[in-house]
């Protein structure tokens, strides 16, 4: 569904950030992309989305493909209009000084259609915190409504394809959970996703595919268990690896990565 | 008393106005972080365009007001499509000394156009003076005062009301994340200069009736800026109360302080204003007060 | 670069300058400045009339018996710093032999050229300036003996109003004067003479006020006049400042409805007819020129030699801008500024002819035929004869604005013209 062949992105004609970078989409997967700071995923994803002009960045190689036609220099209002792609992005990207339902109903402007206010009711039927908040500002929920919010303010757009971009990032591990049990249900439902994100574990639990990137490409993919299962995963991203460090030299990643290479 | 009435009466009215120029500012400055020190400049402009509709072409007043808004309007997005759309996510500060030099640029092409002598500007709008012996205001300032609020609550309507306006709003807040959300921060920026555009030319236009029209009326432009600036610079309700605090304020200084012999007060006075409520309040008296968490 | 270099190259170029220049034959030299265009409104008129007059006067007019002027003309944009700069320029590149006259036409470049003009230079120097400071009782011939003014001060112009007032003031009880005035440098000159006058013919100056070039609104300032029961308002200091003159003006015909509106020279003019339109009508004003210059322009009288002689040449030289609306930039929208600028071109022909008939082609004798001018400005002044004693022309006349709107296709349109209400009145002359 989703292709990205061999991506290389390009930030202020001068600092490389994605080398050359390939993966996959298939319809209905609910993929897994995690890595270190700097590794490239919100890049990857700002390419997908057609945000990267915005950030002065350029796509120098490569393409990325939506059920076979290319996107490349199509604008993000246009890849969300014809491919139904949307991308939220990461820190919570709600408009701070609308109310949550204005929210919601900004988010439903690149429609034009007039079921605003049904779609508006299966948001609030995925998160039903929101509608007790319908009319406070955004600004002013907590950490775990607005993420929630972001999440159904992609909703609205109704996509087909939703990239999510660290939606756990500084909310408490109960909220997480809840929310990667509500990002299952919205892939289960036929919506395909492709999660971002530095809790490894959390998302490989409920990922089909995962990829691990490093310096902007990719250095390890399959399955979302094989991943969680694999030695250097689990030092790594995971936390747990079989015993205590030997050295400090051992620590090192990017030794390890070479290997990899 | 009835002194006082007068004074605060013609000093709304006019304040009315300024309120509207201000309102055009803010918008352009939450949409687009821009300040649009070009304000005289678009005012005069749009009040040009609506001259030759209606002044050369002779249209009726109720078809030439819509049509000069509108070509108001079409300058303004002109404007923007060549000047300010490149500069998108880049420094808003670029955007602000891009509006500085359209100022000088603009004043220059409507002197090459127009010459810089004045052009008689009768409106001949329907005669709503009020005259109650002591009491007495003029039809022109009141249709000024009228229309300029109409227009102002027009623009909250747009904005508070309708998908459009959300839509704005969202944007003004933050153009990437609109625009992951799916609204066309450019269509959107585009809109708001177009919209700003043509609200500066009503003002324009009902300054212009006051006396006559010239390249030099767009001095007043420079009254919007202790309007904005007293408001604060991002609120819509602080661009109302600003302008009607400046036409106020410059209305009672005239009528109380400069027969006192301190002429040219009048001129001073906003400002004087501005550097006290800056001091107490830096973003001004309505300013956003930032969402804070803690 | 190379001082030394620099120097040689200096040498050089005034060795050769030196070398080219004929040491026979003296060219006569003159400097214009106009404000032809900057921030107060462009006035291109100035120098088409001047240009006419000058390339008149080379050719058929005869130049100096005979002998051509070298003209220079400037346009100082109401910058004084502008007109000064140009002015050192000239005096710098031209030697004082040739270099006979210079004119200038605001105050604000007068007072800081006053030493070096007067001192240092000794150049006679025409201004349009109507300052009271310069060339009233406190200035003069004996403080600026260079300086010389082609009208009558703002001091005479509204102690003449003032006179005026006097006169025809038929109301119970003494006239109730309020004076309006711009914050500016020619705003208030003349206005401490006036009141010293008005206190002496005993008429009630019941309200002064500054109103600002940059005003969008009058309603206060009429009302203060209200207030105050003005029977007269004097309007004063607004040369090309018709924008805030058409706000004063609408507003005080609905606010001050039995109020007479009076003005000095820069509201007396075709212009305010224009933009003003119908709220001019009555408008009293003094002026030191005959305008004679109707809305439309083929109403105009024309049995005043010198206007007609204005019109004449607009017509001959300047077709089109002659014929052009008021909407076009480029069209003679008030005949005073052409025909100011033709005055010049004609003053300084005759000076320099009496000085070169007097045998002393120099600033000195330039300065003696100034003095001993008495001349009829080619018949400006109703044929009248008057000497430049004071170093003004003393010549004033009381116009009154006739207006009347008229439709013209489908819109009304402004007709009518500012015509004489008094003879021509010599302020050397008349007792004040």
């Amino acid at each position: 569904m989703l292709a990205v062949e061999n991506l290389r992105v390009v930030y202020h004609d001068v600092i490389s950030v994605l080398n050359g970078i390939s993966l996959n989409l298939e319809e209905g997967e609910l993929l897994v992309i995690i890595g270190a700071n700097g590794a490239g995923k919100t890049t990857l994803l700002r390419a997908v989305s057609g945000m990267i002009d915005f950030y002065d960045g350029d796509i120098i190689e490569g393409d990325i493909k939506l059920r076979g036609s290319s996107i490349r220099g199509m604008d993000t209002v246009g890849i969300m209009k014809h491919h139904g792609l949307t991308y939220v992005m990461e820190d919570r990207p709600v408009f701070w000084y609308l109310t949550i339902e204005e929210n919601l109903g900004a988010a439903a402007f690149s429609r034009w259609s007039g079921n605003v206010k049904a779609d508006m009711e299966k948001a609030y039927q995925y998160f039903p915190p929101l509608r007790g908040l319908a009319r406070k500002k955004a600004g002013y929920a907590s950490g775990g409504e607005q993420q929630m919010l972001a999440i159904a303010m992609a909703l609205m757009t109704q996509p087909r394809i939703l990239l999510l971009d660290e939606p756990s990032l500084g909310l408490a591990p109960l909220i997480t959970e809840e929310l990667f049990a509500i990002i299952k249900r919205l892939n289960e439902s036929g919506i395909s996703v492709m999660l971002v994100e530095q809790n490894a574990s959390a998302a490989l639990e409920i990922g089909t595919k995962g990829y691990v990137m490093e310096l902007g490409r990719i250095v390890l993919e399959g399955k979302a268990d094989e991943l969680a299962a694999n030695k250097d995963v689990r030092e790594f991203y995971l936390g747990s690896g079989e015993k205590a460090r030997k050295s400090y030299r051992d620590a090192k990643r990017y030794k390890r990565r070479k290997r990899w290479l | 008393m009835s002194d006082l009435f007068q004074a605060l009466g013609s000093g709304l009215l006019v304040g009315l106005v300024y309120s509207l120029l201000g309102l055009c500012i803010v918008i352009v400055y939450k949409a687009s972080e821009a300040f649009n020190f070009a304000v005289g400049e678009f005012m005069v402009t749009g009040s040009f365009l609506f001259y030759i509709i209606f002044f050369d072409l002779h249209f009726p007043f109720l078809l030439a007001f819509p049509l000069g808004l509108a070509a108001a309007a079409a300058a303004g997005a002109l404007i923007e499509t060549v000047t300010i759309r490149p500069l998108i996510g880049r420094s808003p500060i670029a955007m602000t000394i891009i509006t500085l030099g359209l100022a000088f640029f603009i004043r220059a092409c409507l002197q090459l156009i127009f010459g810089s002598h004045s052009y008689s500007f009768f409106l001949e709008l329907p005669d709503i003076s009020i005259d109650a012996g002591e009491l007495l205001f003029l039809s022109d300032p009141l249709w000024a005062g009228i229309l300029a609020l109409l227009t102002f609550c027009l623009v909250m309507f747009f904005l508070f009301r309708t998908r459009w306006g959300l839509a704005v709003r969202a944007t003004s807040e933050n153009q990437a994340k609109a625009m992951a959300f799916g609204i066309n921060a450019k269509m959107i920026l585009l809109i708001v200069w177009a919209a700003s555009s043509a609200c500066i030319a009503v003002a324009g236009i009902m300054i212009s009736n006051f006396g006559a029209l010239s390249t030099m009326s767009s001095i007043v432009g420079l009254r919007a800026i202790p309007v904005v600036l007293i408001g604060g610079m991002d609120s819509i309700g602080g661009a109302l109360a600003g302008g009607i605090i400046v036409g106020i304020c410059e209305s009672l200084v005239g009528a109380y302080i400069e027969p006192m012999g301190l002429t040219g007060s009048k001129e001073v006075a906003p400002y004087i204003l501005l550097l006290a409520v800056v001091l107490i309040r830096p973003y001004g008296l309505f300013g956003t007060v930032r969402i804070e968490r803690v | 670069m190379n001082r030394k270099l620099l120097v040689g190259l200096s040498l050089i170029l005034s060795i050769s300058l030196l070398a080219l220049t004929p040491v026979s034959a003296k060219d006569i030299k003159v400097l214009s400045q106009f404000p032809m265009s900057g921030p107060v409104g462009a006035l291109p008129e100035f120098g088409w009339g001047y240009i006419d007059g000058m390339n008149w006067v080379n050719g058929e007019g005869g130049g100096v018996n005979g002998k051509k002027i070298t003209w220079f003309l400037e346009d100082f944009r109401y910058d004084p710093t502008v007109e000064v700069a140009n002015f050192n320029k000239y005096c710098a590149e031209l030697s004082r032999d040739e270099f006979l006259l210079a004119t200038g036409y605001i105050t604000g470049g007068l007072k800081p050229l006053a030493d070096k003009v007067n001192k240092e230079e000794k150049i006679p120097w025409l201004d349009g300036s109507y300052s009271t400071e310069m060339f009233g009782p406190e200035g003069g011939p004996s403080k600026y003996p260079y300086y010389y003014s082609l009208g009558a001060t703002y001091g005479d112009q509204l102690k003449i109003l003032l006179k005026w007032i006097k006169e025809n003031h038929k109301a119970k009880g003494k006239a109730r004067v309020g004076m309006i005035y711009s914050p500016t440098a020619w705003g208030k000159d003349g206005l401490p003479e006036a009141l010293a006058y008005a206190k002496k013919i005993g008429i009630d100056v019941v309200a002064q006020i500054e109103y600002p070039y940059s005003a969008t609104d009058a309603t206060n300032e009429c009302m203060q006049l209200r207030k105050a029961k003005a029977q007269y308002v004097i309007y004063h200091g607004y040369s090309g400042a018709s924008g805030c003159t058409a706000i004063f003006f609408k507003t005080a015909k609905k606010v001050l409805k039995d109020v007479q509106l009076m003005g000095t020279h820069y509201t007396t003019n075709r212009m305010s007819i224009l933009v003003c339109q119908e709220a001019y009508n009555g408008y009293i004003g003094v002026a030191t020129r005959p305008f004679l210059d109707a809305v439309p322009r083929s109403k105009s009288p024309m049995d005043n030699p010198m206007t007609k002689l204005a019109h004449e040449f607009a017509q001959k030289y300047r077709p089109e801008e002659y014929k052009r609306g008021v909407k076009d930039k480029d069209s003679i929208k008030d005949m005073f500024l052409y025909l100011e600028g033709l005055t010049y071109a004609l003053i300084i022909q005759k000076v320099l002819t009496d000085a070169d008939n007097s045998g002393d082609l120099s600033r000195e004798g330039v300065k003696k035929a100034l003095d001993n001018l008495v001349w009829d400005y080619k018949g400006m002044f109703g044929g009248k004869k008057f000497s430049y004693k004071s170093h003004t022309i003393p010549m004033m006349q009381i116009f009154k604005a006739e207006v009347k709107m008229v439709k013209m296709g489908e819109t009304m349109v402004p007709t009518g013209s500012v015509n004489p209400i008094t003879d021509w009145i010599n302020s050397d002359e008349t007792k004040w």
